[in-house]
C-alpha cells in the first residue's frame, strides 16, 4: 500500500515545488517544447530580418520623433507667453533647451524630412543634410542625432536580404516579341502571375508568423503554465467563438501586413512609381518598333493615365502599354493605384497609432489621477474633457493644420505628425470616458487602500493595481477611434490644400480625390477602391473592439464611446 | 389540495386532507418545457404534475437549474422561444387549457387570473414610470378602472401591502423605493390584477432576513383576506416550512417528491430532500459542520432513463441507472405523501418496487418516450 | 439632490467649459503661426497697410506699439461674449462676420434638420425592428448594413452619390424624377420661396408652397444622407442593442405577467427605456453635423457655414473663423443642455444616483 502512496505523492509534491519556479526555471527544467518553438521562430524571423527589422526601427524612430515634438511644441507654447510679457532671459532658456537651429531653408530642424517614413531610400535624404546638423547640444540635437542613427541602422538593416523581396520574386519585365515570353520576370511568369506569387507569399509568410505567435501561447500553457486554469484562458475561449471579432483581426492583421511590407507588396514601390519617377526606368516591347524600349517612369506614366474618357483608362486587373500590371489600376496620374494604396497605409497606421498612443496615455493619467484624488482633480478633468469634446475636432484639425502651414512640426511625416498630435491631444475625452468608470471601480477596490496603508507610493499603486484594470477598456475603445482617425486622416487629406497628408506621400483620402470626377466614368475604381478599403478596415477596427469587449468583459454590451468620437468629421 | 400527478384512481382515494374535495384551481399534468439551442436540448421542465386548490399555498423547492422559474413561466405562458411547452403538456386554470390559448386570451389571464411576482425587486419595476402609474396600468386592464378612481384604487392596493405614507408614494420612481418596499409595490401591483392564484417566484431572495420576514407576513395576511391561492418558488427550505400547505421538491426538471409541509418536514422521503434537509443551518446542532449535497444539478438534455439523482446519491444502487423513476405513494398508508425514488413504496420489496415504477413509467408514457 | 439641479449644475459647468474651449481656439488662431497680415495681402505687402490691419485686429495700438497678448485674449474674449464679431478681413473684405454668417446659415440649417430626419426615420425604426426581431434574417441585415453604414466616411459617400447622380450615374434619373432639380449647388431661390402667402378666407396667411418645399427637400436629400449616415448607423445599432435589453429586462417580465399587450409592452415599456441610451447618439449628431457639412457642402457645393469655414481657414480670417468656432461650441453646450433636460424628464434616476 505504501509504494501506491508514494507513488501518488510524488507528482503533487513535484507540482508544488513548480509554483514556487520562475518561468526561466520552468524551462530549463523542460526546455524540449520551448526549444523547438523558439527554434522555428528564429527561423521565420530570420528569413525576413531584413524587413522586420526596417519596420521595427521605423516604429523607434517615429516614437522618437513623436515624443520629442510634444516637447519641442509643447517648450514652444510655454515660451509664447513669456515672449510676449518681454521676460528675455527666460526665452533664452527655453531657447537654448529647445535648440533653435537656423539653415538656409529657415528655422526648422532636419526632422522635417528625416522623419519622412513613407520613403524607402531614406539613406540619401539623411546624408546630405548631414553637414547641417545642430551643434550644441539641446532636445533638437538629441532628436537629430537619435533619428539620424536610427535612420543609418535602418539604412543597413534594409540591405540585409530577405527571402520575400523584389528582386528575388520580380514581376517587373518585358517582353521580348509581340507574343514572346516575359524577360527579367520571376521564372518568365507572367508580370501579373509573378505579382500575385509575391503578395501570396508575403502573407502567406505573415500569417505563418501570426499563428506561431499564438502557437507560444499554447506552448506556455501546456508546459510552462503552473495554473490549469486562469481567467484569461476564458477570454481567449470567448474570442475563439467570437466570429465578428475573428473577422475583425484578420482584416486589422491583413492591412497591418500592408503596412509593414508596404515596399515589397507593390507590383512597383511608391519611390520608383510615384515619388521620384524621372530617377527610374521601365523597359516594354514597342509594338509599332517592334523592339524593346525604356522609358522614365514618369513618361510611361503619363501614358497610362485613367481619366475616364475614351482610352485613357487603365482599369484593375490589367496592363498598361508599358507591359506594367496594375492590380487596382492606375489613378489619374496613370500611377499604380495598388502601389499607391499599399504605401498609404502605412501612414494611415502610423498616424493613428501615434494619436491613439498619446490619447490613451492622456485618458489613462487622467482617469487614474481623478479616480485615485477625487473631488477637485476630478471636476477639473471633467470640465477638461468637457471643453476638449465641446470644440468641434475636425474644424480644429482644419485650423491648427492652416496655422502650421510653413511650421517645421507641418513637414514631420509629410503632416502626419502633426494631425497625430491634434488627434492625441482632442480625442483623449472620447477614451477617456470610457474608462473613467472602471477607474472610479477599481480605486473602490480593497487593494488600493491597503496599498495606501502600507505606504505604496501614488504612481506604483496606479500603475501596478489600477493601470491593468483599464487597460482592457482602452484597447477596445482605442481600436475602435482609431477607425474613425483613418477617416479623418483621409478626409484632411481629402481637402488637400495642404491639409492632412501632403503630396508625394500616398495617402487614400487623396486618391478618393483625384477620382472624385470619374465616379460614374470607366475610371470609376480610383475613386471606389480607396473608399471600399477605407469601409472594410474601419469596419474591421470596431469588429475588432467589439471582439475583445465581450471577451473581456462579456456582460457589458453595446456602450458607446470612441465610434461616435470617430466619425467627428469624416 | 396538491396531489403529485397520481393516476385517476389514487387521486380520488387521495382525495381527502385540506382540499375542498371540489376541483383544483390550477392543475399541471406532464408538464415539459424544453430550449432548443444550436448546441443542445435541455429539457428544464421535464414532465411535472401537481394541483392547486383555492386558498391553498403550494411551495416548490428546488436549486438553483432545477427548472423551479421555468415552472412558473410555463403557467405564466411566458416561455420565450428558444424555449418550447411540449404538446402533451396540460395546464388547466379553472378547468380551462391554457397550453392552447393563444396569446391575446392568455393576456386576460395573465395578471386577471394569475399574477406574479418576480425575484428582484430591484429591476421588476420599469424605472422610468412612477409606482403609481405602473399600477394603474394593471388596474386599467383588469379592472378596466382609470383617472382618479385608479389612482384611489393604488393608494388603497399600496396601504394594503403596508407602504405607509401611500397617498406621496404613488407618485414616486422605483428609485426612490427601497428594496423592501419595492417588493411591496410589485406585491401591490400583482394584487391590482385581483388574481385568484399568485406565483411567487424567489419574491424573498433578494431581500435581508428582517425585510424577508414582513414580506411573508404580508403574503399570508393577505392570502387570508383575499382567499388567495399562492405558487410559492424558492430554493430556501426555511421559508417553505413557513408559508407552505403543500411542498413539491424539483429536481433537474422534475419533481421528486411532494407531500403535506409538516409530513415532508417529519419524515423526508427521497434521498434528495433528505440531503436538502440536512443542509438547513442549525437542524443538527449535534453536528459542527453544515452537510452539503455534493456535486451539481445536472443539465437534463434528453428524456430520463435513469434516476437523474443517482450520481450524488448516497442510497444508489443498480437499478437507478436504468430505471427512470416515478412518483408513487410512499407507503401503502400515506397516499398523500409521493416520491420518486425506486426505494418506494417502502413496503415492498426493491424488486417489487423497482417493477412497479417501470410499471408506473408505461402507464404514464403509453409507451413512448423511451 | 433633485432632479433640476442636476440640470443647474450642469447649466454653471457650461461656462467653464466654454470659456476654456474659447481659450484653446484663441490659442491656436492668435499663438500659433498664423499670420494674417500675410493672409490678407501676400508676402510682398506695403507696410503701412500692413500696419493698418494689424490696428484693425487689435494687434497694435494707434502708435504702433504692440497690444500685449492677454489684452488681445480678453478683447478677442469679450468682443465673443458680446456678439461684436467685428469684421471679416479675407472671405469677404470688410463685411461684417455676423451679416457673414447670418447669409449662409439657411442652406446648412436645412441641410442639418433633413440629415437628422433621415437618420431618425431610417435609423430608428430599423434598430428597433432588429432588436425585436433579434438574430433573424432582418436582423442580421439591419445589423450589419448598419455597420457598414457606420464605417463608410462621409466624404466618400458624398463623392459617389454626387457622381452617380450628377455625371450621369446609375442614379441619373434622380435629377428628373418628378420635378427637375439640381443636386450640386445652392438653389437660393427654392430655399428662400420656401413660404408663399396664400388667401384664406380673404386673409394673406403665409403657406409652405409645396412644389417649392418639395424641390427643396429633393435638392437637399443626398447630401443629408450623407451627413446623417453615420448617425443612422448608431442609432441602428445603440437602438437594436437597447431595445434587446429593455426586452429581456425584468421590467418587461413583469409587465408582460400582467397581461399587458405586446403593443403596448413596445410603445410604453420598451420605447422609453430604449430611448436613454438613444439620447446622447441622437443629440450627438449635432456634433457630426458640424464637421461633416464641411465636407458635404464642399461636395455638394452648398453655399452654407461649412464651406464659409473652409475658405475662412484656408484664408486665415481670424474674425470669421473665431466667431463661427464660438458659434458652434455654444452651440454644442445649447444642445448638451437640452439633452441633460430630455434625460432628466426621460429618466428620473438622473441626478439621483450621481450623490
Ligand atoms: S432512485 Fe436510486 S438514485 Fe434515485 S434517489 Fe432513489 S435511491 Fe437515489
Amino acid at each position: 500500500m505504501s509504494t501506491t502512496t508514494a507513488a501518488e505523492d510524488a507528482p503533487s509534491a513535484r507540482r508544488s515545488e513548480g509554483e514556487d519556479l520562475t518561468l526561466r526555471e520552468r524551462i530549463a527544467a523542460n526546455p524540449r517544447p520551448a526549444l523547438t518553438w523558439g527554434a522555428v521562430f528564429a527561423l521565420l524571423v530570420a528569413l525576413e530580418f531584413g524587413a522586420l527589422a526596417s519596420g521595427l526601427i521605423v516604429l523607434t524612430r517615429t516614437a522618437v520623433v513623436g515624443i520629442t515634438a510634444v516637447i519641442q511644441v509643447a517648450l514652444e507654447a510655454l515660451r509664447a507667453p513669456f515672449e510676449a510679457l518681454g521676460l528675455e532671459p527666460v526665452v533664452g532658456i527655453v531657447n537654448d533647451v529647445l535648440g533653435v537651429w537656423e539653415t538656409s531653408q529657415g528655422r526648422f530642424p532636419v526632422t522635417s524630412e528625416a522623419g519622412d517614413i513613407s520613403r524607402d531610400t531614406v539613406g540619401k535624404i539623411a546624408e546630405s543634410k548631414r553637414h547641417d546638423a545642430p551643434k550644441t547640444f539641446s532636445l533638437l540635437w538629441v532628436q537629430y542625432q537619435l533619428s539620424d542613427f536610427l535612420f543609418g541602422l535602418q539604412h543597413f538593416t534594409e540591405s540585409v536580404p530577405t527571402l520575400l523581396n523584389r528582386e528575388v520574386i520580380p514581376n517587373q519585365g518585358f517582353k521580348t516579341g509581340p507574343a514572346g515570353p516575359w524577360k527579367n520576370t520571376f521564372l518568365g511568369l507572367e508580370p501579373a502571375a509573378a505579382w500575385a506569387v509575391r503578395a501570396t507569399l508575403v502573407y502567406v509568410y505573415a500569417f505563418l508568423t501570426m499563428f506561431w505567435v499564438f502557437k507560444a501561447y499554447n506552448v506556455y500553457r501546456e508546459h510552462y503554465r503552473v495554473a490549469d486554469w486562469t481567467p484569461r484562458d476564458d477570454v481567449v475561449d470567448r474570442l475563439r467563438g467570437h466570429r465578428w471579432g475573428q473577422f475583425g483581426f484578420v482584416v486589422v492583421f491583413m492591412f497591418v501586413t500592408m503596412a509593414v511590407f508596404a515596399p515589397t507588396l507593390g507590383p512597383t514601390t511608391a519611390e520608383a512609381n510615384i515619388e521620384s519617377t524621372y530617377q527610374n526606368e521601365v523597359q516594354y516591347f514597342d509594338s509599332e518598333s517592334g523592339q524593346v524600349e525604356e522609358v522614365f517612369v514618369g513618361q510611361a506614366n503619363a501614358g497610362a493615365k485613367s481619366k475616364g474618357q475614351g482610352d485613357q483608362n487603365v482599369g484593375p486587373l490589367s496592363y498598361d502599354d508599358y507591359g506594367r500590371y496594375h492590380p487596382f489600376g492606375t489613378d489619374v496620374n496613370g500611377q499604380d493605384l495598388f502601389t499607391f494604396m499599399v504605401a498609404g497605409s502605412r501612414i494611415s497606421l502610423f498616424v493613428g497609432l501615434i494619436a491613439i498612443g498619446l490619447s490613451a496615455f492622456v485618458a489613462a493619467t487622467l482617469s487614474l489621477l481623478s479616480a485615485y484624488y477625487k473631488g477637485l482633480v476630478d471636476l477639473a478633468t471633467v470640465i477638461a474633457a468637457d471643453s476638449v469634446i465641446a470644440l468641434p475636432q475636425f474644424l480644429i484639425l482644419i485650423m491648427v493644420s492652416v496655422a502650421f502651414q510653413g511650421h517645421w512640426l507641418s513637414r514631420v511625416y509629410s503632416g502626419g505628425m502633426l494631425i497625430a498630435l491634434v488627434f492625441g491631444l482632442s480625442g483623449w475625452p472620447f477614451l477617456w470616458r470610457a474608462v473613467r468608470g472602471p477607474s472610479f471601480q477599481v480605486a473602490e477596490e480593497e487593494w488600493i487602500d491597503a496599498a495606501k496603508s502600507f505606504g505604496q507610493r501614488v504612481p506604483v499603486t496606479m500603475r501596478k493595481h489600477m493601470l491593468p484594470y483599464i487597460l482592457g477598456y482602452l484597447l477596445v475603445y482605442g481600436s475602435m477611434s482609431l477607425g474613425g482617425i483613418i477617416i479623418a486622416t483621409s478626409a484632411l487629406s481629402f481637402l488637400g490644400n495642404g491639409l492632412g497628408i501632403n503630396p508625394p506621400t500616398p495617402e487614400w483620402g487623396r486618391a478618393i480625390a483625384a477620382g472624385r470626377n470619374y465616379v460614374s466614368t470607366q475610371s470609376w475604381h480610383i475613386a471606389t477602391i480607396p473608399g471600399v478599403m477605407i469601409v472594410l478596415v474601419v469596419t474591421a477596427f470596431n469588429a475588432l473592439g467589439d471582439g475583445i469587449r465581450d471577451a473581456i468583459d462579456p456582460e457589458s454590451e453595446g456602450a458607446e464611446g470612441g465610434g461616435a468620437a470617430a466619425g467627428g468629421g469624416g | 389540495m396538491a396531489t403529485i400527478d397520481a393516476p385517476e384512481d389514487e387521486r380520488e382515494t387521495a382525495g381527502v386532507g385540506v382540499g375542498r374535495g371540489d376541483e383544483p384551481l390550477l392543475s399541471v399534468e406532464a408538464l415539459t418545457t424544453a430550449f432548443y439551442t444550436d448546441r443542445e436540448t435541455i429539457r428544464a421542465v421535464d414532465g411535472i404534475g401537481f394541483d392547486i386548490h383555492e386558498g391553498e399555498t403550494l411551495g416548490i423547492v428546488g436549486e438553483s437549474g432545477s427548472g423551479k422559474s421555468v415552472t412558473a413561466r410555463s403557467i405564466m405562458g411566458l416561455v420565450e422561444s428558444p424555449g418550447r411547452i411540449e404538446p402533451r403538456s396540460s395546464v388547466r386554470f379553472r378547468g380551462e387549457e391554457l397550453t392552447d390559448l393563444s396569446e391575446k386570451e392568455y393576456r386576460t389571464v395573465r395578471g386577471g387570473g394569475i399574477a406574479m411576482v418576480f425575484q428582484d425587486p430591484l429591476t421588476s419595476l420599469n424605472p422610468v414610470y412612477t409606482v403609481g402609474n405602473q399600477i394603474k396600468e394593471a388596474l386599467r386592464l383588469h379592472q378596466g378602472l382609470r383617472g382618479e378612481e385608479a389612482t384611489e384604487r393604488a393608494i388603497e392596493l399600496l396601504e394594503a401591502v403596508s407602504i405607509p405614507d401611500a397617498a406621496r408614494r404613488v407618485e414616486e420612481y422605483p428609485h426612490q423605493f427601497s428594496g423592501g418596499m419595492r417588493q411591496r409595490a410589485v406585491i401591490a401591483m400583482a394584487l391590482a390584477c385581483d388574481p385568484d392564484l399568485l406565483i411567487c417566484d424567489e419574491p424573498t431572495t433578494a431581500l435581508d432576513v428582517t425585510i424577508q420576514a414582513q414580506i411573508l407576513e404580508l403574503l399570508e395576511d393577505l392570502q387570508e383576506e383575499r382567499g388567495l391561492s399562492i405558487l410559492f418558488i424558492t430554493h430556501d427550505m426555511g421559508v417553505i416550512a413557513e408559508v407552505s400547505d403543500r411542498v413539491a421538491v424539483m429536481y433537474a426538471g422534475e419533481t421528486v417528491e411532494s407531500a403535506p409541509v409538516e409530513e415532508l418536514f417529519r419524515s423526508p422521503k427521497h434521498p434528495y430532500t433528505q440531503g436538502l434537509l440536512e443542509s438547513i443551518p442549525g437542524r443538527h446542532p449535534d453536528s459542527d459542520r453544515l452537510r452539503t449535497i455534493e456535486g451539481d444539478v445536472p443539465t437534463p438534455n434528453a428524456a430520463a432513463t435513469d434516476c437523474r439523482f443517482a450520481p450524488r446519491c448516497p442510497e444508489v444502487f443498480e437499478d437507478c441507472h436504468e430505471v427512470h423513476p416515478q412518483p408513487v405513494a410512499v407507503g401503502s398508508g400515506d397516499e398523500d405523501h409521493h416520491a420518486a425514488c425506486l426505494l418506494y413504496p417502502e413496503d415492498t420489496s426493491r424488486d417489487a418496487a423497482v417493477e412497479h415504477h417501470v410499471e408506473r413509467k408505461r402507464e404514464r408514457t403509453g409507451g413512448e418516450g423511451e | 439632490m433633485s432632479r433640476w439641479s442636476y440640470v443647474l449644475k450642469r447649466l454653471v459647468l457650461a461656462v467653464p467649459v466654454l470659456v476654456f474651449a474659447l481659450t484653446v481656439t484663441f490659442m491656436i488662431l492668435y499663438l500659433g503661426p498664423l499670420d494674417p497680415v500675410t493672409a490678407v495681402f501676400g508676402q510682398e505687402y506695403n507696410p503701412s497697410d500692413a500696419l493698418q490691419l494689424r490696428k484693425d485686429l487689435g494687434l497694435v495700438r494707434a502708435d504702433g506699439s504692440p497690444v500685449p497678448l492677454w489684452e488681445q485674449y480678453i478683447d478677442f474674449m469679450v468682443r465673443l461674449f458680446t456678439f461684436n464679431f467685428g469684421q471679416s478681413w479675407v472671405v469677404a473684405s470688410e463685411v461684417s462676420v455676423s451679416t457673414l454668417i447670418w447669409n449662409k446659415v439657411l442652406p446648412t440649417v436645412w441641410l442639418g434638420f433633413w440629415s437628422v430626419i433621415v437618420a431618425l426615420v431610417v435609423g430608428l425604426p430599423l434598430g428597433f425592428y432588429a432588436g425585436l426581431n433579434p438574430n433573424t434574417g432582418g436582423d442580421y441585415l439591419a445589423s450589419f448594413g448598419g455597420i457598414v453604414w457606420r464605417a463608410m466616411p462621409n466624404f466618400w459617400l458624398a463623392v459617389i452619390l454626387a457622381g452617380a447622380i450628377s455625371q450621369g450615374g446609375f442614379l441619373e434619373g434622380y435629377r428628373t424624377w418628378i420635378i427637375e432639380t439640381q443636386v450640386i449647388g445652392t438653389p437660393r431661390g427654392t430655399l428662400e420661396t420656401l413660404l408663399m402667402d396664400v388667401e384664406l378666407l380673404g386673409i394673406a396667411m403665409p403657406m409652405v408652397d409645396p412644389t417649392n418645399f418639395f424641390a427643396a427637400v429633393k435638392w437637399i436629400l443626398p447630401a443629408a444622407l450623407v451627413l446623417g449616415s453615420s448617425s443612422m448607423g448608431n442609432e441602428m445599432r445603440i437602438g437594436r442593442t437597447a431595445v434587446l435589453e429593455t426586452i429581456n429586462s425584468n421590467y418587461v417580465e413583469t409587465a408582460r405577467a400582467k397581461g399587458v399587450s405586446s403593443w403596448k409592452i413596445v410603445s410604453k415599456h420598451v420605447f422609453r427605456n430604449a430611448m436613454v441610451p438613444l439620447l446622447p447618439v441622437i443629440m450627438g449628431e449635432f456634433y457630426l453635423l458640424i464637421g461633416g457639412s464641411v465636407l458635404v457642402e464642399l461636395i455638394f457645393n452648398i453655399n452654407g457655414l461649412g464651406r464659409l469655414f473652409i475658405s475662412a481657414a484656408f484664408g486665415a480670417d481670424v474674425t470669421v473663423l473665431g466667431a463661427l468656432l464660438f458659434i458652434f461650441v455654444t452651440m454644442t453646450l445649447v444642445f448638451n443642455i437640452i439633452q441633460d433636460i430630455l434625460y432628466t424628464m426621460i429618466d428620473p434616476r438622473v441626478g439621483y444616483e450621481s450623490e
